[in-house]
């Protein structure tokens, strides 16, 4: 084993002057160290006052997830010489959370929004044995659709990497709503659909970015974006109209007619009011200004389009 | 050196000019280009909300399109780059879905081979350009303070990542041989630009847009510099100005103001070329 000389950046916070600052450790360890035994071994040989959370180190108690060179990740998993930027590795807190002390977060506020959605399964009677005797049997197919959701651990990486807390501190979070997913897809569970949506409209899927950094945070593989377009379907499928669900069901309409989405109306059919209205004839005088011809304001179908619309039918039914 | 230039919906409608843009960078380029005409859109994150195999339908024929044509895939849209990559990442690990797609393409004629490969303005220059052609290509300098702003979609998921998503540096090296000052490590210069946001939660897009701009503003940037349209047309109209870096080349390869489409900003741009 090889020793290298590398600056661990680390960001402090001691909460008894409510100072946050960072702080470099310069270290000569052997290569094969994880960031979890790198702060271990600060805390060891250089400073004892360095906290941070870790229990396992094996990637599975979750405890350990903090922002390494911007990313969050589990620094249990991570292999520090792999983050060397520049001879520098910076290690913060996760995002969106109280910092506690150093990398300690309070994890508590990202929990109370997992209770909203009511993270546990309600059994239904009709599928759900009412005996200990008989198992309550779940079929590999079935099982298949929320197999992956299932790894999820609480390290809450997704959710110190999510773009829509940045926007929306109310928002429910990455995690959970995975959770809310993996329940809905649960053949046991007995609680409506409807009743599981409504848990997740208000601060949730509505104001996710699809930005995808949840999907790369995540030390289980779990993609809670892909998740949350999920539940979108779900919810306009069987929950209200809104302006979403309208922008969706016009989107795949005009693909599905012309191959491209129609931008012109979008808008207006989107808000479905005065709003709506107000852009789209911005946009006919801005275009007619630019000397723009009508047929040029909404995209036309290309030739051979009912090939096309064949394509996409049998996708939707064979695929 | 041909490309297939990809249309999306960043070509149309009062993003029309975005099309010219391209075209010039290719033609400035000296890339020879032949357009998808028959390609459909990517499904922008919203055809799933749909159906989720659709969008693996639609992006194989967009890129058996390009197979047919015998050329590469070029879009210069963030994220139908992502959701394209994504695509062709879960058909080349799924022989099983490749196959029933393409039986399904067979009535138009199509295949999807897996040969294609898929670029965005940035590797587009890096690995199909080359940054020395490229830099050989640029006849004048120009000079402003420019901050970087990547957008979320060529640095994440990892997997189709176009750059070192912890570390990237390209669109610095991309930008500073245009003779720009760089402005970098600004605040939240990787915040989301909320473009996504538009029409499920109009108030999230409008809170999260001007984030990274104010950062870059307070940092000293004159402008910012993105090489995503739908990020450029989430971002512009506030304060501080966005560019897209198609544009800034253009400008750096001798194309007029009006040329490089800086007209059709909301927030107009003061930029000196010598």
């Amino acid at each position: 084993m090889k020793k290298i000389k590398y600056t661990a950046r680390i960001k402090r916070y001691d909460p008894d002057t409510n100072k946050s600052y960072f702080q470099d450790f310069e270290v000569e360890v052997e290569d094969s160290l994880t960031v979890l035994e790198l702060l271990m071994y600060i805390k060891d040989k250089i400073d004892s006052t360095l906290t941070f959370r870790a229990f396992c180190r094996s990637a599975i108690c979750g405890s350990c997830a903090m922002i390494i060179n911007g990313r969050a990740g589990l620094a249990c998993k991570i292999q520090a010489k792999d983050k060397i930027k520049n001879g520098v590795i910076t290690i913060e807190p996760l995002n969106h959370l109280p910092v506690v002390r150093d990398l300690v977060v309070d994890q508590e506020p990202a929990f109370n929004k997992l209770k909203k959605v009511k993270p546990y399964l309600v059994p239904d009677p009709k599928v759900v044995p009412d005996n200990t005797k008989v198992e309550s049997l779940v079929l590999p197919e079935e099982f298949k659709r929320y197999d992956k959701q299932t790894d999820c651990i609480l390290c809450m990486a997704c959710y110190g990497q999510c773009n829509a807390l940045e926007g929306d501190e109310k928002y429910l979070g990455p995690f959970q709503l995975v959770k809310a997913f993996r329940f809905i897809m649960d053949t046991r569970d007995g609680v409506d659909v409807e009743e599981r949506i409504k848990l997740v409209e208000d601060h949730g899927i509505w104001d996710c970015v699809q930005c995808q950094m949840c999907l790369a945070a995540c030390p289980k593989g779990i993609a809670p974006c892909d998740d949350i377009l999920e539940l979108r379907r779900i919810a306009k499928d069987t929950g209200e109209e809104n302006i979403a669900t309208r922008r969706a069901k016009f989107w795949f309409a005009t693909v599905y007619e012309t191959g491209q989405i129609d931008k012109f109306h979008l808008p207006e059919v989107a808000f479905g009011d005065e709003r709506g209205k107000e852009i789209t004839k911005k946009l006919e005088e801005e275009f007619k200004s630019r000397g723009m011809s009508e047929d040029e304001f909404a995209p036309k179908p290309f030739e051979g389009i009912e090939k096309f619309r064949n394509f996409i039918k049998k996708l939707e039914k064979e695929l | 050196m041909k490309i297939g230039i990809y249309p999306g919906c960043c070509f149309q409608g009062a993003d029309i000019h975005n099309y010219d843009i391209t075209v010039n960078f290719l033609e400035n380029m000296g890339v020879e280009w032949v357009l998808l005409d028959k390609a459909a859109c990517c499904g922008g994150g919203v055809i799933d909300e749909t159906n989720k195999k659709i969008v693996y339908g639609l992006n194989a024929r967009n890129i058996a399109l390009a197979e047919e044509k015998g050329v590469d895939l070029y879009t210069p849209c963030n994220t139908c780059y992502m959701v394209i990559a994504r695509t062709k990442l879960a058909l080349d690990s799924d022989p099983k879905l490749k196959d029933k797609i393409n039986e399904l393409l067979a009535e138009e004629g199509l295949e999807y081979k897996g040969e294609a490969k898929i670029y965005h303005t940035l590797n587009l220059i890096r690995d199909f350009i080359g940054l020395e052609n490229y830099k050989s290509k640029i006849k004048r300098k120009l000079s402003a303070k420019v901050a970087p702003y990547y957008g979320c979609h060529v640095l994440a998921p990892n997997e189709t990542a176009i750059d070192d998503p912890e570390n990237p540096t390209l669109l610095r090296e991309i930008l500073e041989p245009l003779g720009v000052e760089i402005i970098e490590g600004y605040k939240n210069e990787m915040t989301c630009c909320g473009y996504h946001a538009r029409f499920t939660d109009p108030e999230q897009k409008e809170r999260l847009a001007v984030k990274p701009l104010e950062g870059a503003k307070e940092a000293g940037a004159d402008l910012v510099a993105t090489p995503c349209p739908l990020c450029h047309k989430a971002m512009d109209g506030y304060e501080e100005p966005i560019l897209q870096v198609t544009q800034l080349i253009n400008l750096a390869c001798g194309n007029s103001e009006k040329e490089a489409h800086l007209d059709f900003n909301k927030t107009k741009v003061n930029l000196k070329l010598s």
